[in-house]
C-alpha cells in the first residue's frame, strides 16, 4: 500500500512520475518472481538429459540444444494436433461466450418467478466434483454414440456453465438500470437490449469469458483423453502426454513442448487485452 | 404466444442444431483424417482398415502407456509380428498416458466398449476380478502354462483359483555400490556388504563432510525403497497372509527393521535426509549417479540403464539386497504389469490368444533386450541374460535381476483390504517423525487394516 | 426498483407474466443443459451414495452405510476435510487479496504494461503435470530456486514438501502464483468505474489510496463476490497438486496433503467404492452449499450493484 501515501509532493507531475517509476520497480519485481519458474521450464527445454540429471541443477544451461524443440515437433503429429485443438477451443469460445452471456442476462436483469431458486441450483451444479459424474457422464454419451467424436466436448458448451454465467451476472448488474430502461420507453426487446446495449458494454467481461475459455479448451486434457480413441482426433494436451513416462520422462520434451503449446495463448491474451482499454471510455461516457 | 408454443419452439430449434452438429463434427474428423494422412507415419490405423475388408479378421484394440519414443516403436515390431504371423487377427496399437489410460479404460468397462486388450498393474488384479472389470480368461489358456512365469508374478493374476491375468514385466530390487568411492574410502571394491551391519559399517567410512554438509553419504535406507521394503527383508513376507485373509503387519524382526533404519536415520538428522529425499525425489537427478551415494538399492532395470546413459564414468557392482543377518535371507520386493483383457470385450478368445504371443518367450526376450526390463516369462529372461545384444556389463546387471527373482516377493492388494496401505503408512509417518515407537505403529497399523478389513465383509 | 415496477395499473399481471417468460426463454439454454445432461448423472451419484457401487458390477441398496461409515469409521475423512479447511481458508483470502492488488497495479498508466499484464497472467495459462513437478524443483529445499532465493536474504527455507508443517503452505504459495486468472477479473471490472469519478475526486483533493477505497474498491465488489464464491467452491475441491505432488499420490508425509477430493478419487478409482466417494462428494457438497448461502445472504451487506437488485 505504500504507494498510495506519496501525496506530500507538490506538483501533480513529479507525483505522477514518482509514483509511476516506484509502480514499475515493482512490477519488475514482481515480473522476475513470476517468471523465474518460466525460465527453469525453459532452461529445461534446451538441455540435454544429461544435463538434467546433473546435480546440482544448473540455473544457465551449459549447452543449448535448440534442435530439442525440432525433436518435439517430430515425435507426434503436433501439426494435425494443432488443427484439432484449434477446432474444438473455437467452438468452446463461441459458445461459450454467446450462451452464457445470453442466460446470464436473464439472471441479471429480468425478474421471474423461481430466479432466486434456479440461480441457486446453478449454483450448485459447481459443487460437486467432476470426477464423481465423470463415469455416468461417459456412459450416458457411449448409450448416444458420442464416443470418438467431439460432440461430447462441443455440445455441452452451448447450454452454459455456472461460473461464466455468474461471473456475467455479477457484471452486467453493475450496469445502471437506467440505460435499459430508457431503451424500453423506445419499444426495445430484451433481446435488443442484450445484444445492443449490454453486451457492447460488457466488452471486458465477455473478452474474460472468451480468454477463460480459450484456456480451459486448450489446456483441457482429460475430457479430449476419455472421449477420443483415434489418434486423429487427439489435441495437444494429450500428445504432450507422450513425453510422460513411467519410469523415465523425456523432460526437455515435456517443457519444450509445453511452452510451445503455451505461445498461441500468450499472443491470443496480447492481442484480446485491447477491450480492458475500450470497455473503459464506453462505460465512463454513459454515465456521464 | 404461450409458454408452451416457446418451448416447442425451441426444443425443435435445439433438435436441428443437434443434428447439424453432429453431421459437421463427423466430417471434420474424417477431413483432417485425409487431410493429414500422407504427412504422417500413424501406426496401427491405417492398414488395419484395409485388413477388416477380408471379413474374418478380428480386429483387436490394444491399450499400453508405452508412447515414449523408446518403447513404443519395441511393442509395434512385437505387435508387427504378431500379425505376421497369422492371418486370423490384427493388432491394433493404441498408446494412452500413464495413470489415465486405467481411468479410461474403466470408464470404458462401465460404459460396455472396453478394449480388447490392456496393459494393467500386477498388484490390483484380484481387485478387478472381484469388481467385474476383468475377464476370466482361465477357459482360453493352455495346460502348463504356470511353469512358465515366475510363480510370485503368476499368482498375483489368479483370484480364487482362476485366472484374469498373465504377467507381462517386472522389477526387483538390488544393490549397486560405487567401486571407485569404495576404493577411496579404503574398501574392497569387488566385496559388497551382504548384512545389514556390513551396509552401516561401509557407508559410515564412505561418508563424506564438508562442514556441515554432506558431500557423499554412503548410504540410505530409505532413498530407492522404503521402511516398508526393509520390513518384508527382515520378515521374509508381505503384509497380507492369503490364506488366513488377515494383515500381517506386527511382528517381531519387523519391529527391529523399522527402528533399524530410524536410528540409521538419525545419525544424519531429518533435516538431511529431507534435503537429500527433496533434491533426488523428483525423478530427474539420481544420486548415484550423480555421485553423491556410495551405495544404493534400487531396481535392475532403472538404474542401470541411467547408469548407462547418464552415468559412463560411474565404475560400479551390483549384488542382490543385503539380508538382515547372515542365513536371514535377501528377500526383496517387486511389481509389475500384466496383460489382461478388460470386461465386456468382444472376442476374449482371440485377445487372450495375442496375450499369450506378447507373454511367450520371443515376445518377452525381445522387450527384455530391447528395453532392457524384467519380463515375466522365465525362458524369455533367461535367454535375455546371454543375448549378444547387450554389453558385457549389461548381461551381468541382468542375470543377476533374473537370479534375484528367487528372493523377490509381490504384494498384491488384499481384496478385503485393497487400500491397506493407505491405513499403515501413516502409522509408520509418526513413527519416522518421533510421535510413536515402531511396536505402536505396527500394532495400530494392524489393527487398522483389521478394521478395515472387516468393515468391507 | 419494487414499486417503479408496480405502478403502471392496469396491465400489472400480464406485463409480469410477460417478463418473466421472457426470463426463461433466456435461460433456458442453461435449463435445456441441465435437464439433459446435467440433472441425471448428479441424480445418479446421489442414488449411488447410498448403495454400494463399484462403477462396473455391483449397485445394491445399502441406506446410511456409506454415511455411518464415513462419520465414524473412516479416520483419513477427518483428517481429509481438516486439510481441506485450512487449505481454502489461507487460500481463499490470500488469492483474493492479492489478485485486487495486483490488478490495481495492473490498471495504471505506465509504459509497458501490456507486457506486464501478459507476464503476470502467464503462470495462470501454465497447466499440467509438467508446472507441478516444476514446483517440485523449485521448492526443493537444498537446490530448490525458493529456498535459494531465501537464502540470499539470509532465511534458512524450510522443507517445504517434505515437512508436514510446510506442505499445505507450499500449495497456497503455488496457488497465488496463479493469481494472474482471477487478475484478469478485477481488471476486466475496473474498466467499468467511470473515469470521471477518479477525476471529481482528485479536484476534490483524494490522495490514491482514498480513492481506491471509496471509488474502485465499492465498484468491483461484485466480483469480489464472485471471486470468493467461486474460489471456496474450487479451494475445496483441491486436488491435482497433492495428486501430483506427493509420492503416487499418498497425501504427502504424515499425510498432510490428503485433501478431501485426494482421498474421494482414491476411495472411487483405487478401490472401486465409488459408492462411498459419491457420498462423500455429497458431504462436500453441502459443506459448500451452506457457506455459499451464507455468503449470499451476507452479500446485500457490502456487495454494491450499480444496476440495482
Amino acid at each position: 500500500m505504500g504507494i498510495f501515501n506519496k501525496n506530500y509532493y507538490e506538483s501533480v507531475k513529479v507525483q505522477k512520475r514518482i509514483s509511476n517509476s516506484i509502480i514499475l520497480i515493482l512490477l519488475l519485481l514482481g515480473s522476475i518472481l513470476l517468471l523465474s519458474p518460466i525460465w527453469w521450464m525453459f532452461a529445461t527445454s534446451v538441455k540435454n538429459m544429461q544435463e538434467i540429471m546433473t546435480y546440482p541443477p544448473t540455473f544457465w544451461p551449459n549447452e543449448w540444444n535448440w534442435s530439442n524443440y525440432a525433436d518435439t515437433l517430430e515425435a507426434a503429429p503436433f501439426i494435425r494436433y494443432t488443427f484439432n485443438t484449434l477446432f474444438l477451443t473455437g467452438f468452446a469460445v463461441f459458445a461459450n461466450t454467446l450462451s452464457n452471456s445470453f442466460i446470464a442476462y436473464g439472471f441479471a436483469k429480468i425478474r421471474f418467478k423461481g430466479r432466486e431458486v434456479l440461480f441457486a441450483i446453478l449454483l450448485a451444479t459447481m459443487m460437486l466434483p467432476a470426477f464423481v459424474t465423470m463415469i455416468p457422464h461417459y456412459v450416458m454419451f457411449a448409450k448416444l454414440g458420442w464416443l470418438n467424436t467431439y460432440l461430447p466436448l462441443i455440445i455441452p458448451q452451448f447450454f452454459g456453465g455456472a461460473f461464466f454465467v455468474f461471473l456475467l451476472r455479477q457484471f452486467f448488474r453493475t450496469i445502471p438500470n437506467e440505460l435499459m430502461e430508457a431503451a424500453k420507453i423506445d419499444g426495445a426487446s430484451h433481446l435488443y437490449i442484450w445484444a445492443r446495449i449490454i453486451l457492447p458494454l460488457s466488452k471486458p467481461a465477455i473478452a474474460t469469458v472468451a480468454i477463460f475459455t480459450f484456456n480451459g479448451a486448450w489446456n483441457d486434457f482429460i475430457g479430449p483423453l476419455l472421449y477420443l480413441n483415434d489418434e486423429s482426433l487427439y489435441t495437444l494436451q494429450i500428445g504432450l502426454q507422450v513425453f510422460k513416462g513411467q519410469v523415465s520422462t523425456q523432460w526437455n520434451y515435456l517443457m519444450a513442448g509445453s511452452l510451445m503449446v503455451l505461445l498461441p495463448v500468450i499472443i491470443l491474451f496480447f492481442i484480446f487485452q485491447r477491450y480492458f482499454i475500450e470497455g473503459m471510455n464506453l462505460t465512463a461516457g454513459s454515465k456521464g | 404466444m404461450n409458454l408452451k408454443k416457446v418451448l416447442l419452439v425451441f426444443l425443435l430449434l435445439l433438435a436441428m442444431f443437434l443434428v447439424a452438429c453432429s453431421g459437421d463434427s463427423g466430417e471434420e474428423a474424417g477431413g483432417t483424417d485425409t487431410g493429414e494422412d500422407s504427412g504422417n507415419e500413424e501406426t496401427g490405423s491405417d492398414d488395419g482398415g484395409e485388413e477388416a475388408d477380408s471379413g474374418e479378421v478380428v480386429e483387436l484394440d490394444f491399450w499400453t502407456f508405452w508412447g515414449s519414443e523408446t518403447r513404443k516403436p519395441i511393442i509395434e515390431k512385437i505387435i508387427e509380428d504378431f500379425n505376421n504371423s497369422q492371418d486370423e487377427i490384427h493388432v491394433k496399437h493404441t498408446h494412452l498416458p500413464w495413470g489415465d489410460i486405467w481411468t479410461k479404460n474403466l470408464a470404458a468397462v462401465a460404459a460396455g466398449d472396453p478394449p480388447d486388450v490392456i496393459i494393467n498393474d500386477i498388484n490390483s488384479v484380484k481387485q478387478r476380478a472381484v469388481n467385474n472389470q476383468v475377464e476370466n480368461i482361465t477357459q482360453y489358456l493352455d495346460d502348463g502354462m504356470e511353469s512358465e512365469y515366475y510363480p510370485e508374478l503368476w499368482n498375483a493374476g489368479v483370484y480364487e483359483d482362476e485366472v484374469y491375468a498373465l504377467p507381462f514385466n517386472t522389477d526387483t530390487r538390488i544393490l549397486y555400490w560405487n567401486k571407485d568411492m569404495f576404493e577411496e574410502a579404503g574398501l574392497d571394491p569387488d566385496q559388497p556388504p551382504t548384512t545389514w551391519a556390513e551396509v552401516e559399517e561401509y557407508a559410515q567410512q564412505l561418508d563424506e563432510k564438508n562442514g556441515d554438509r554432506f558431500n557423499t553419504i554412503g548410504f540410505l535406507p530409505n532413498y530407492g525403497i522404503g521402511q516398508d521394503v526393509w520390513m518384508m527383508n527382515a520378515t521374509g513376507h508381505g503384509f497380507w497372509d492369503f490364506e488366513a485373509g488377515e494383515p500381517t503387519l506386527y511382528n517381531e524382526k519387523a519391529v527391529e527393521a523399522l527402528n533399524w533404519v530410524r536410528d540409521y536415520e538419525s545419525r544424519y538428522g531429518l533435516n538431511v535426509i529431507q534435503g537429500f529425499e527433496a533434491d533426488f525425489g523428483n525423478q530427474q537427478s539420481n544420486p548415484f549417479v550423480a555421485g553423491k551415494l556410495g551405495m544404493a538399492i534400487h531396481t535392475p532395470t532403472g538404474l542401470y540403464t541411467q547408469l548407462r546413459d547418464y552415468g559412463q564414468d560411474v565404475d560400479f557392482g551390483v549384488a542382490p539386497t543385503p539380508e538382515m543377518e547372515e542365513g536371514n535371507g535377501h528377500t526383496t520386493w517387486g511389481g509389475g504389469f500384466v496383460a489382461e483383457v478388460p470386461y465386456g470385450a468382444k472376442d476374449p478368445e482371440a485377445s487372450v490368444e495375442f496375450i499369450k504371443y506378447l507373454t511367450g518367450p520371443e515376445a518377452q526376450e525381445y522387450w527384455a533386450v530391447m528395453n532392457f526390463d524384467n519380463v515375466a516369462n522365465i525362458a524369455g529372461a533367461e535367454a535375455a541374460a546371454q543375448s549378444d545384444e547387450l554389453t558385457e556389463k549389461g548381461q551381468e546387471v541382468y542375470q543377476l535381476a533374473v537370479d534375484n527373482m528367487e528372493h523377490t516377493i509381490l504384494t498384491p492388494f488384499p481384496v478385503e483390504a485393497p487400500d491397506m496401505m493407505s491405513l499403515v503408512d501413516p502409522e509408520l509417518e509418526k513413527f519416522r517423525l518421533g510421535e510413536q515407537s515402531a511396536e505402536e505403529a505396527l500394532q495400530n497399523a494392524q489393527e487398522a487394516v483389521k478394521d478395515l478389513a472387516e468393515s468391507t465383509e | 426498483m419494487d414499486k417503479k415496477k408496480m405502478l403502471p395499473k392496469k396491465r400489472v399481471l400480464t406485463l409480469e407474466q410477460k417478463e418473466g417468460l421472457q426470463g426463461y426463454i433466456f435461460i433456458s439454454p442453461w435449463l435445456f443443459g441441465l435437464v439433459t445432461f446435467m440433472a441425471g448423472p448428479l441424480l445418479f451419484s446421489l442414488f449411488a451414495s447410498f448403495t454400494n457401487y463399484n462403477i462396473t458390477s455391483r449397485m445394491d441398496f445399502i441406506g446410511l452405510d456409506n454415511y455411518i461409515r464415513m462419520f465414524t469409521n473412516d479416520s483419513l475423512f477427518w483428517i481429509s476435510l481438516g486439510n481441506t479447511l485450512y487449505f481454502v481458508a489461507f487460500s481463499v483470502p490470500l488469492t483474493t487479496i492479492g489478485a485486487v492488488l495486483i490488478s490495481v497495479l495492473m490498471n495504471q498508466k505506465v509504459p509497458g504494461m501490456r507486457i506486464f499484464r501478459t507476464i503476470y497472467y502467464l503462470p495462470a495459462v501454465l497447466s499440467g503435470v509438467g508446472v507441478y513437478l516444476l514446483w517440485m524443483q523449485l521448492l526443493s529445499p537444498n537446490t530448490g530456486l525458493i529456498n535459494t532465493i531465501l537464502s540470499w536474504v539470509g532465511i534458512q527455507g524450510p522443507a517445504w514438501l517434505f515437512d508436514p508443517n510446510w506442505t499445505k503452505p507450499a500449495i497456497i504459495f503455488m496457488s497465488l502464483w496463479k493469481v494472474g486468472g482471477s487478475m484478469l477479473l478485477y481488471l476486466a471490472s475496473m474498466q467499468g468505474v467511470p473515469q470521471s469519478l477518479y477525476e471529481a475526486a482528485e479536484m476534490d483533493g483524494a490522495n490514491p489510496f482514498r480513492r481506491f477505497w471509496h471509488i474502485t474498491l465499492p465498484m468491483i465488489t461484485p466480483i469480489i463476490f464472485f471471486d470468493v464464491v467461486t474460489s471456496t467452491i474450487g479451494g475445496f475441491q483441491v486436488f491435482q497438486e497433492a495428486y501430483v505432488m506427493t509420492e503416487s499420490g499418498d497425501g504427502g508425509p504424515a499425510n498432510s496433503l490428503v485433501f478431501f477430493n485426494l482421498h474421494m478419487w482414491n476411495k472411487a478409482f483405487e478401490v472401486f467404492d465409488m459408492g462411498y466417494a459419491m457420498g462423500m462428494s455429497w458431504v462436500l457438497f453441502v459443506i459448500i452449499f451452506i457457506l455459499t448461502f451464507i455468503n449470499l445472504k451476507l452479500a446485500p451487506r457490502w456487495v454494491h450493484y450499480e444496476g440495482g437488485k
